[in-house]
Parts: structure tokens; C-alpha cells; sequence
């Protein structure tokens, strides 16, 4: 579960970006974040990465109080997360096979697993015949599902997703969220901050909106509710 | 670290270093010039350090005589000297074989000594051989009272000026070690710098996904220690070959001068380079990382 409790974050300067942030959020849910730019929302995703840190409150993740690890302790939170940003982040000079590996690699899991587990995500975003082509070689939509790929190819328990569908076309959005779907019903939890009415409103999951750095609705089967 | 971790570090490492040929030869070239002359240094310093021991543990008196003093005198001298306490062993050496000795020592420049003619300025004089360093400091005023004796020294005033340059050489020596090692720390941190800016994104992404900080470090490690290392074995190839030579110049012209054999010499100051050099580039790469990691 994630929890935040009377977060607030003012940056230095002054502006305030989150005032008095409660939320909860059970194993298994699927939580969009919407809102208008500059509301809030990227620092509230960042936060539940530690990306970002909060002026005053406390942020647990599965129990743990984030902000009091050690920063020794903080790459094994990490390792419960996937982080999946608009975009995509991956390493052109890296393979589709490589960037997914990687991931495994720099957390030092064994050899003969990551090879498995790489081919198994790969065939969950559909893109295992395109393991040998580089980054560049791939379209928007494409680039996005490796990412998602290396975001869940070391079983995180949350998934941490920021407008991933924001530089993709209506039918490649839905695509990308059908994935999203997948991944929630093996049980894994998705935040996931979003500019995208549609996708909002059609899959009737939670809605949480933030405007002014202050949390306005939190509906259980939301819709997205701004006019765009 | 699994097989196949340490197999990751390695490749990165070497990647790196290629993908950054320039700044990685420049850094090499660094770290050699720096090594090179704080290397040199070194040799000198234990070189000047080494002369005034052995000048120290010198224990022989030499005592020169007026030249007003007879035959007779003379032999009155010896038979004083020989009875000293802790005296060991006195010879005589006459004006002609002094004159002798000299011309041997000039060789084939003994043409310098035409000018003085028929005249023969050495004094007679005893060479005193005493059984400690310690007691030539009491005897040697004592002697210098016996009459007729004009003055009477050992190499105390060599030793003490070249105590006096081996303090400035360890003096001097520290701050030029100092900013030699500054000066490499910099270059070397410089060019790590340019690599993990390179690799950012990497860098980053390892983060995001878990990676430690020390999981992320290494590779960068290990190049600033590759630098360093490969720095340090030019230097220490170029001081070998220039320690070598040197030697062979010295005994051809100037043997008395006792300078340290290559060996063992060499092999300790090859390894302090090493221990520098590497030590060195494991620092540098460590410094420009601290930044990059506070994500």
C-alpha cells in the first residue's frame, strides 16, 4: 500500500506545489492523478519515487516510511517500484533486449534469469520479434511498451507511471493502457498521471484530482471531469 | 559480485575509456608527467639522503700540518696521535704524494696543475682513522691543539650542509607532491566527469530502476584507476630508463660519488608510482561522482 499523510511541498523560491496530502491507496488499485499543468501532479508521482521530497509530512511505501531510510536502503524501495516516464527514457546505443536487461543487470540478478524474465516481458508488451532493433528503429508507441517492459521486468509491486500516454496518438494510448490493464490484473498497483479524458473516462478506474496543490476529488470509479 | 556483474564492469570500463579516447590519453599523459617528476624527485631526495649517511659514517680525521713543521715534528705528531684513545689507525701522507693523488683524481685534465710550476701547495698531512662516528666529534677538536697542527676536520660540515638540503627536499618535496597530486586529481575527475555526463542518462535510469550507489560507481572507478594505473607504468618505465642511464654516466666519470644502486631502489619507488597513480584515479572518479549519485 502507499500512503501519504499531510504531505505538503513548498520549493525553494516559495511556490507551493502540494498543501496537506492525504491519500491511500490499496495493493491492487489502478489510481489516475489528473489535473491542470502545473496542479501538482508531477510532484506528487515524483514523491512516491523520492524523486522529490516533501517540505513537511510522511510518505510509507508497503509500510516503510520512505523518508527516513538510510540512502543505503533507498535503491531496495526503489526495486519494489517501476517508474515509467512521458518520455520513455531508454538508452539509444542499447538494444530493445539490452534496455529491458539492464534493468535486471544493475540490480545484479542472475544471468539465466534475466535472459527468462526478458523474454517473458517482452512477449507481454508484444514486442519479443523486435528484441535486436535499437530505440530509434521503434515508434513512439513501441519505444513506450519497452519501457513499460523494463519497468516490470524485476516484479515491482507499484507501478509509477507519468503521462506515459502524452506524446502518443488516441489508438496507440489505448494500446499502451490495454498493457496497463494487463499488468494491473496480475495484481500489480498503477498510479499513473494522465492529461488523457478519454482513456480516464472509459476506464472507469479511481480518479484523483489535484488542483492548486490540494487534493479536489477522489472517486472510486471516476471520470476525468475537466473540459479540455 | 557475481561473474557476470564484474563481466558488466569490466565492459562498461573499457567502453568508456574508448568511447572518450582524447580525454583518456590526455589523462594518461597527465597523470605520467605528474608521476614522472614527483618519481624524480624522489631519487633525489633518497639519493642526497643516502650521501649524508655514508659522508656520516665516514670515520677519518684529517689533519693538516703547518708547513713550518720539521721532520722531527712531525713523527712527534704521529706518535701523539697513534696514542689517542679510539684512534685506530694513522697514516702519513707527504706533500709530493698529496700532489700525486690530486693529479691521479684530475686524469687527463692534469694539464690544470702546470700553471702552479715548481710549487707544491699541499700541506703534509695525516689521515686519522677512529673506530666511531661518535668519538671523531670529541677528537677532532683535540687534535686540532697539538701544536704545529694548522687544522684538523672530518666531513661534519659536508654532512651537516646536506642534512640541511635533504630538509629543504622534504619540505619542498611535500609541496610539490601536494599540488602534483592536486593537479592529476583534477585532470583525472575532470575527465570521469566528461564520462558520466556522457552516460547521464545511464546513470539515471540505474537509479530509477535500484541500482546502489556502489553497483553504479564502479565502472567509473575502474577507469579513473585504469588512467592512473597506465599513467603511472609510463612514468615509472621512463624513470627506470633515465636511473639507468644516469648511473652508467656517473660511474664513467664521478665513481666516488656514492649513489644507490638500482636495486631495490627502483622497485619501491615503481610501486609507490603505482599505489599513486591508481590510488590517484580511484579518487578523482570517486570526487566527480558524488553529485551524479544525489538523485
Amino acid at each position: 500500500m502507499l500512503r501519504m499523510n499531510d504531505v505538503s511541498k513548498v520549493y525553494a523560491g516559495g511556490s507551493v506545489a502540494l498543501q496537506n496530502v492525504n491519500v491511500h491507496i490499496e495493493p491492487g488499485e489502478f489510481v489516475f492523478v489528473v489535473g491542470p499543468s502545473g496542479a501538482g501532479k508531477s510532484t506528487f508521482i515524483k514523491m512516491l519515487f523520492r524523486e522529490v521530497l516533501p517540505t513537511t509530512g510522511s510518505i510509507f511505501v508497503n509500510g516503510v516510511d520512505i523518508l527516513s531510510l538510510e540512502p543505503k536502503e533507498i535503491p531496495f524501495m526503489r526495486r519494489q517500484l517501476g517508474i515509467i516516464f512521458q518520455d520513455y527514457r531508454l538508452l539509444p546505443d542499447r538494444t530493445v533486449y539490452e534496455n529491458v536487461a539492464f534493468a535486471m543487470q544493475v540490480i545484479e540478478a542472475p544471468h539465466r534469469k534475466i535472459k527468462r524474465q526478458v523474454l517473458n516481458v517482452l512477449d507481454l508488451v508484444g514486442l519479443r520479434h523486435r528484441a535486436n532493433a535499437y530505440p530509434n528503429e521503434l515508434s513512439g508507441g513501441e519505444q513506450q511498451r519497452i519501457a513499460i517492459a523494463r519497468a516490470i521486468v524485476n516484479d515491482p509491486v507499484f507501478v509509477i507511471a507519468d503521462e506515459p500516454t502524452g506524446n502518443l496518438d488516441p489508438e496507440t494510448s489505448w494500446e499502451i493502457m490495454e498493457i496497463f490493464k494487463e499488468i494491473n490484473e496480475t495484481g500489480t498497483t498503477i498510479v499513473m498521471a494522465t492529461h488523457d479524458k478519454e482513456v480516464v473516462d472509459a476506464m472507469g478506474k479511481r480518479v484523483i484530482a489535484i488542483e492548486k496543490g490540494s487534493i479536489v476529488r477522489d472517486e472510486k470509479e471516476g471520470v476525468y471531469g475537466y473540459e479540455l | 559480485m557475481s561473474f557476470s556483474t564484474k563481466e558488466y564492469f569490466i565492459k562498461e570500463t573499457y567502453k568508456s575509456i574508448r568511447r572518450n579516447g582524447f580525454m583518456s590519453f590526455a589523462s594518461v599523459s597527465t597523470v605520467a608527467v605528474s608521476l614522472l617528476v614527483l618519481g624524480m624527485f624522489l631519487m633525489i631526495f633518497l639519493n642526497t639522503n643516502n650521501l649524508a649517511q655514508y659522508l656520516e659514517s665516514q670515520v677519518q680525521v684529517s689533519v693538516y700540518m703547518q708547513d713550518s713543521a720539521t721532520d722531527k715534528e712531525l713523527a712527534d705528531v704521529k706518535a701523539k696521535l697513534q696514542k689517542m684513545p679510539g684512534v685506530v689507525k694513522v697514516n702519513q701522507v707527504n706533500k709530493e704524494q698529496a700532489l700525486a693523488r690530486f693529479k691521479e683524481r684530475l686524469g687527463d685534465q692534469d694539464q690544470l696543475l702546470h700553471s702552479l710550476g715548481k710549487d707544491n701547495p699541499f700541506p703534509n698531512s695525516f689521515e686519522v682513522q677512529v673506530d666511531s662516528p661518535e668519538r671523531i666529534k670529541v677528537l677532532t677538536p683535540q687534535i686540532g691543539q697539538i701544536p704545529k697542527v694548522e687544522t684538523a676536520k672530518f666531513g661534519q660540515e659536508v654532512v651537516e650542509h646536506l642534512f640541511q638540503l635533504t630538509k629543504i627536499l622534504r619540505f619542498g618535496g611535500i609541496l610539490l607532491v601536494i599540488f602534483l597530486a592536486m593537479a592529476t586529481l583534477f585532470i583525472i575527475s575532470n575527465t570521469i566527469r566528461l564520462t558520466v555526463f556522457a552516460r547521464r542518462k545511464e546513470v539515471l535510469i540505474m537509479k530509477y530502476v535500484g541500482a546502489t550507489d556502489w553497483f553504479i560507481r564502479w565502472p567509473f572507478l575502474l577507469e579513473g584507476m585504469t588512467l592512473g594505473f597506465f599513467g603511472a607504468v609510463i612514468a615509472f618505465l621512463l624513470i627506470n630508463s633515465i636511473y639507468a642511464a644516469l648511473l652508467e654516466r656517473i660511474h664513467a666519470t664521478l665513481a666516488f660519488l656514492p649513489l644507490l644502486p638500482a636495486q631495490p631502489l627502483l622497485f619501491y619507488v615503481d610501486l609507490f608510482l603505482l599505489i599513486a597513480g591508481t590510488g590517484i584515479g580511484a579518487l578523482g572518479s570517486y570526487i566527480s561522482l558524488r553529485k551524479f549519485l544525489r538523485v
